[in-house]
């Protein structure tokens, strides 16, 4: 496994170049040199180095058609002995006496003008492929996007300048506003190898101080990227006609060197140059002006009633602090704020004249000499609000417009009357509901907040005028809306509707330019669309046959989810991890079932395979009654067999893999439901997985995820195509009216919209919540059942084997070493079997609890949440961090024995006080007592320490006073392997006291050799 | 005094008549509009006796001043009186040196006003306090004058000729009387343009640098999550080509045509190339 690296050669009156280079594990650590210049002793040779990169995919061959083998001389720390490997590579715990040293590194270079190709094929590597990439290569990668970006908004000027003495047409980034922020966070992140190189890349003796700074590196790589991905996006050539020959005039000439491959202009006379290049210099600067502290603001606001006085006013407002807001008024009276330069007017006068620009009208402001307001007709005003208002905005200028300005003003409300004499009363609501039932319409036209009726609106249709006041409120009403209200007021507009032909208007949400604003509907059909239904159903009691206790929330989620059902409507269980969607789809299943006489289709359930044996365990604990059946692996059923088992069968559990493998038998099977667990899965609709599960059929559908969908609506468009096929319409039309308007422009009318579509079908509680909060235990303990893949398993299978033997012929002291050796060996496989062989072999895929883990956290993460992460092996959080940092890229701290106190404090102390969600790695010796870690609001225990007491304690410091919130620990337990047994032991002690097992691991070397054997057996159903 | 039968004054002899000369347009009444250029009549008509005076104004409403050159300092101007050789005129006030210039140039940057009022075409009344207060005065209290003429009188008629002329071009262009102070129009406001900001603007390529020396132990590790980095706040739609619309278009033209125009249309399509 290499692990490649990346360096940015910034370049010397030239542009800099890529550098790639990799760590080989595997090599030896440790050089014999003594010299001052040594060479690296575990980077790999390039043509290793090159064919690992290039074997894996098409896309890096080419772009690294052009990489030049070549050696260069990288300042790394290191000791006296040899480099300090990275993370990636496994480096142990960085100790003392480490020191920079020159080391000479065989590395691919590439051209800065391919760098950006290049990066953007090495950003996704094959995660089975033979390399990986490290943090420095991954930055660059992401800078890379962001030089995509910064062009593809035109964030960038043409400019001529001067390379190795040749002149050359070159694009160069404008950083103003987000981008300069932007660009500040990339040089705070640069991790420092990323500059280690000599700068222009000279291999010559040269000390570390020739190493480029972080300011001149990131500058000359994000130079070069944006020029790179600017001529990517550009036309071939900007002007038809003839190519200028070197004769034509400069300008021409350069104008086509910014386009097409070749940026040079050789033998361009200075003077010329000079000429060119000196506006073209003013004007980059003049780009930057907008970076000031202080920017003009303008503000728009509403004529008193009964006039038509629009007024925009002036001010100065700091732009990083929207509250230091000074009038222009107050400004020319004289009036100070703390932050404003010296000549405040200058500034004010400055940013109007530029404003000109995107605003012809303010001309008539600036002829004042003190321009501080300027009054607009409601036409003028109209204007402002749609084409000047966006650009100024987006110019870097303040602007405040009326809350109304750009809702859709115009839109339907439809109001449904169930008929029933009877009031509808909270308990009866739900009872005779169905879909066919038959309710009243009625649909009025909506301005602003009021309706108004066919004669308003033709009234208003004839004005014409774009900003109207309808009921004292302000409105935008465009040409094609008001068309779609003419037309709609001719239309149906009362009448008679099932319940569902009703839920498909709200689900379609009337059309894009007359949507529906508003619904008014009562009984069971007006709470299941107001998303209330969870709380207004009649609750379904816990069923009888499901071991333990509902809690109030689970009883209502329990109740949506029979109502959804009965009524043949797919729904999302969104609720957050650790709130017991497992339990609640269990007890649906339970609550189904109650009546013995009424036979139910089984449930087929698919999930990841790292859910497999949690699922199956779920089961058993909960409702041992069902009848499970798990249909995965190579001895699966198939055929007429498997036909049988699933007729006998209340709950089919299978993976995503064996669904789409078995599509065939499991189409032909008369499913009652069909449920998505981890339903992120199927979250690209596109894929073959979630074609497959959408072409299983079923009465009913069910989809179970803890990701917070609202926050990624292609996803939620492709869970809701699954649970409810067609309801939300083409995917096509979902992105133009909800996805872009939501994700681009933050359209709150459009996020209001798609909630009232979506929130009959989606129930999501919060742990944090505050009638979830009472509901839960302070702190919830779970344990996460997870399978040993088939080469964890045969591993396993031999280390018994092995183990045993020498188990056998020892005795005293020597065999409980032996067995202790057994169960740390057995442990570290259940770990990961490169844990057990400590090879710096790859990591993804060979471990169940990995698997697992990957999962959990993403999730954490994603909450925005933080967890400590506890394992007594050292070595096995050595090679978990770097992992874990790289599959979230977010920070993954990781506290270990080898640290120094007060890099201990700091870390604990980054943990309690950064914002950012996070992860905490702890050795659960090392972290003894003395932390509080109680920004933590999950614990994870990846293995198992067989004495409780040093595992609660361990959680504890997540779990003190001073916690508000609900802390989750998870414990990891491998099915079938010791593990298992050993956490049923504990079980039966703790049952009887909780201080029998307090003496850690000792009893387990008083066991017999039968005892011992029974131990450690591997029971088949733990292999996936 | 003679007066011929068309009403015309004359001296023994009489002027010679000038083609293209510098008549003022004002053929009665006041000369000098704008209350600057009212400034310098009045100091004129304060120390010029009537007669004189009057002479002055007929034969600037004449045109018998030639034509004046401004320079710093001094006015020069020829006048054609009777003699074949026209008459030399100069005006001189003090031109203020580079020191006090930036002095002016300090007080006038501190307030913006002066700098639109002035790019408007005016002085505002504001600009004379300002001078005062330096003790810089615009306007010059006396005026030294003198011409080639004989007359032993000061001033003469032709110096009052071309102080006529020269107070309706202040009237058309004030900045005249700035010029004679010792700044021309261009430089001025070059100048006022070029004040630096007093609050450093921020260099946005500015970064905080650290030395490799002190990053040994997390050598290989970002400062900040790559998430972190990735997250961009969401952003009100822009239209790519608004850098060229929203900056001062350089004067560049490539086959006559503006660059601005050229650039355009590609920049509309960045954010969606068309495929080719």
């Amino acid at each position: 496994m290499l692990v490649v690296h990346g360096v940015w050669i910034a370049g010397e009156s030239a542009p800099g170049r890529l550098a790639l280079w990799a760590e080989d594990p595997a090599l030896p650590l440790t050089t014999s040199s003594r010299a001052r210049r040594r060479p690296h002793p575990f980077a790999v040779p390039p043509g290793a180095l090159a064919a690992a990169l290039t074997g894996s995919s098409d896309d890096v061959r080419d772009a690294l058609a052009k990489a030049a083998e070549t050696e260069l001389v990288l300042q790394l720390p290191g000791t006296a002995k040899g480099p300090l490997p990275s993370p990636e590579a496994g480096s142990e715990a960085p100790g003392r006496g480490l020191r920079l040293g020159a080391w000479e590194t065989p590395a691919l270079v590439l051209p800065g003008e391919l760098a950006l190709t290049a990066l953007g094929a090495l950003a996704e590597p094959d995660p089975d492929g033979p390399w990986i990439a490290a943090a420095s290569l991954r930055y660059l990668c992401v800078l890379a996007g962001h030089a995509c970006d910064m062009a593809r908004r035109g964030r960038m000027l043409p400019q001529l300048v001067v390379e190795s003495g040749t002149p050359a047409g070159r694009w160069r980034p404008v950083l103003t506003g987000a981008d300069a922020a932007g660009y500040r966070d990339f040089a705070a992140a640069m991790p420092p190898v990323c500059r280690s190189a000599a700068v222009g890349g000279s291999s010559d003796d040269a000390g570390s101080s020739a190493t480029g700074s972080v300011g001149r590196t990131l500058r000359d790589a994000l130079e070069v990227l944006v020029d790179a991905a600017a001529r990517s996006l550009m036309p071939e050539r900007m002007l038809l006609g003839l190519r200028p020959g070197p004769r034509t005039a400069l300008a021409e000439r350069w104008l086509f060197s910014l386009t097409g491959a070749d940026p040079s202009l050789p033998g361009a006379k200075p003077a010329d140059v000079a000429e060119l290049s000196k506006p073209l210099v003013g004007w980059l600067r003049s780009a930057h002006d907008a970076n000031g502290p202080i920017r003009v603001s303008f503000r728009l606001t509403e004529p008193p009633p009964g006039t038509d006085d629009w007024a925009l006013d002036f001010a100065l407002q700091s732009a990083d602090d929207p509250s230091l807001y000074l009038p222009a008024d107050d400004l020319w009276s004289g009036t100070r704020m703390p932050g404003l330069p010296a000549n405040p007017d200058e500034t004010l006068l400055a940013g109007l004249g530029r404003a000109v620009r995107l605003f012809p009208a303010l001309h008539e402001a600036l002829l004042d000499a003190r321009p501080a307001a300027m009054a607009l007709n409601t036409g003028e005003a109209h204007d402002f609000l749609r084409q000047a208002a966006p650009l100024l905005q987006a110019a870097g200028f303040g602007v405040q417009l009326p809350a109304w300005a750009g809702r859709k003003a115009v839109g339907l409300k439809l109001t449904t009357r169930t008929r029933s004499k009877t009031p509808s009363g909270k308990a009866a609501a739900d009872s005779g509901f169905g879909l066919e039932q038959l309710v009243d319409f009625r649909i009025d036209l909506v301005i602003g907040d009021g309706t108004v009726s066919a004669e308003e609106l033709a009234e208003l249709a004839r004005l014409k005028v774009p900003l109207v006041r309808v009921r004292g409120q302000w409105v935008e009403l465009d040409d094609r809306q008001l068309k779609a209200a003419l037309k709609a007021v001719g239309k149906r507009r009362e009448g008679e509707l099932t319940a569902g032909e009703v839920l498909q208007q709200v689900v379609d949400g009337g059309e894009e330019d007359l949507p529906l604003v508003e619904v008014d509907a009562d009984g069971a059909l007006g709470d299941l669309i107001s998303g209330q239904a969870a709380e207004r159903l009649t609750p379904v009691p816990t069923p009888p046959g499901f071991q333990g206790t509902l809690r109030p929330y689970q009883e209502r989620g329990l109740s949506w989810l029979h109502f959804l059902a009965r009524l043949g409507l797919g729904g999302i269980l969104a609720d957050d991890m650790g709130l017991g969607k497992t339990a609640q789809t269990l007890s649906l299943l339970l609550a189904e079932r109650v009546d013995p006489d009424v036979p139910v289709a089984p449930t087929l359930l698919v999930c990841p395979m790292s859910l497999v044996s949690n699922w199956q365990k779920e089961a058993a604990r909960f409702a041992p009654a069902l009848r499970v059946h798990v249909h995965h692996g190579g001895a699966r059923k198939r055929d007429d067999d498997f036909r049988s088992v699933v007729a006998t069968a209340d709950l089919v559990i299978t993976t995503y893999g064996t669904a789409l493998r078995d599509l065939g038998a499991l189409r032909e099977v008369q499913w009652g439901r069909i449920a998505c667990d981890e339903a992120q899965a199927i979250k690209n609709s596109g894929t073959r997985q979630a074609q497959a599960v959408r072409a299983i059929p079923a009465r009913t559908r069910l989809a179970l995820t803890g990701t917070p969908v609202e926050n990624h609506l292609a996803e939620l468009w492709s869970i809701m195509e699954f649970c409810n096929p067609g309801l939300l319409g083409p995917a096509k039309r979902f992105r133009r009216r909800f996805q872009e308007p939501i994700e681009v422009r933050g359209d709150a009318d459009a996020t209001a919209a798609l909630k009232r579509a979506t929130g009959p079908f989606v129930l999501r509680r919060l742990k944090t919540d505050k009638s979830i909060i009472s509901d839960l235990p302070e702190k919830n303990e779970m344990k996460v059942w997870c399978t040993l893949t088939a080469e964890q398993a045969t591993l396993y299978q031999a280390v018994v084997e092995d183990m045993m033997a020498v188990i056998d012929n020892s005795e005293g002291i020597q065999r409980r070493g032996n067995v202790i050796a057994a169960m740390t060996k057995l442990k570290q496989v259940c770990n990961h079997p490169a844990h057990l062989l400590k090879d710096g072999s790859r990591l993804p895929g060979r471990s169940g609890k990995l698997a697992r883990l990957e999962e959990l956290t993403a999730e954490i993460i994603e909450d925005g949440d933080k967890a400590l992460i506890f394992t007594q092996y050292s070595e096995f959080g050595t090679m978990l961090q770097p992992y874990l940092a790289a599959h979230l890229d977010r920070p993954v701290l990781w506290l270990h024995g080898g640290l120094s106190k007060a890099r201990r404090d700091e870390l604990v102390e980054r943990f309690q006080s950064d914002t950012e969600p996070m992860l905490f790695l702890l050795s659960l010796k090392a972290a003894g007592t003395g932390l509080n870690l109680t920004a933590a609001n999950h614990v994870i225990h990846v293995d198992r320490w067989w004495n409780p007491a040093v595992e609660d304690q361990a959680t504890d410091r997540a779990f003190r006073i001073g916690q508000s919130r609900n802390v989750q620990v998870r414990k990891f337990i491998c099915t079938g392997t010791l593990e298992e047994k050993i956490d049923a032991m504990i079980e039966r002690k703790k049952a009887l006291a909780s201080s029998v097992v307090g003496t850690g691991e000792d009893w387990v070397t008083d066991l017999n050799t039968d005892q011992l054997r029974e131990l450690f057996a591997l029971d088949p159903v733990a292999v996936s | 005094m003679p007066v011929d039968p068309q009403g015309r004054w004359f001296d023994n002899t009489g002027p010679i008549r000038v083609d293209g000369g510098l008549a003022v347009r004002a053929k009665r009444g006041k000369i000098g509009e704008q209350w600057w250029s009212r400034r310098f009549v009045d100091i004129l008509e304060r120390t010029c006796d009537p007669g004189r005076l009057a002479r002055g104004r007929a034969y600037a409403r004449k045109g018998q001043v030639i034509d004046f050159e401004l320079t710093p300092g001094r006015v020069a101007g020829r006048v054609q009186g009777s003699r074949p050789q026209p008459y030399e005129v100069t005006i001189a006030i003090p031109a203020y040196d580079e020191a006090q210039w930036t002095r002016v140039l300090a007080a006038l940057g501190s307030q913006a006003l002066y700098r639109a009022a002035l790019l408007a075409g005016e002085i505002p009344h504001e600009l004379v306090d300002l001078f005062d207060e330096l003790e810089l005065p615009l306007f010059p209290s006396t005026l030294e004058m003198s011409c080639s003429c004989p007359d032993w009188g000061t001033p003469c008629k032709h110096v009052s000729a071309v102080l006529y002329v020269l107070a309706e071009a202040f009237d058309d262009d004030p900045f005249l009387v700035l010029a004679w102070r010792g700044r021309g129009r261009e430089g001025l406001l070059t100048a006022l343009r070029g004040l630096p900001e007093p609050v450093e603007t921020i260099d946005p390529l500015a970064v905080e640098e650290v030395e490799l020396q002190t990053r040994l132990t997390d050598f290989y590790t970002p400062a900040i999550s790559l998430s972190r980095l990735r997250e961009r706040p969401g952003r009100v739609t822009v239209p790519p080509e608004l850098l060229l619309r929203v900056l001062d278009a350089p004067q560049i033209r490539v086959r006559h045509i503006p660059l601005v125009d050229i650039l355009r249309p590609a920049y509309r399509d960045l954010a969606d190339p068309p495929s080719t």
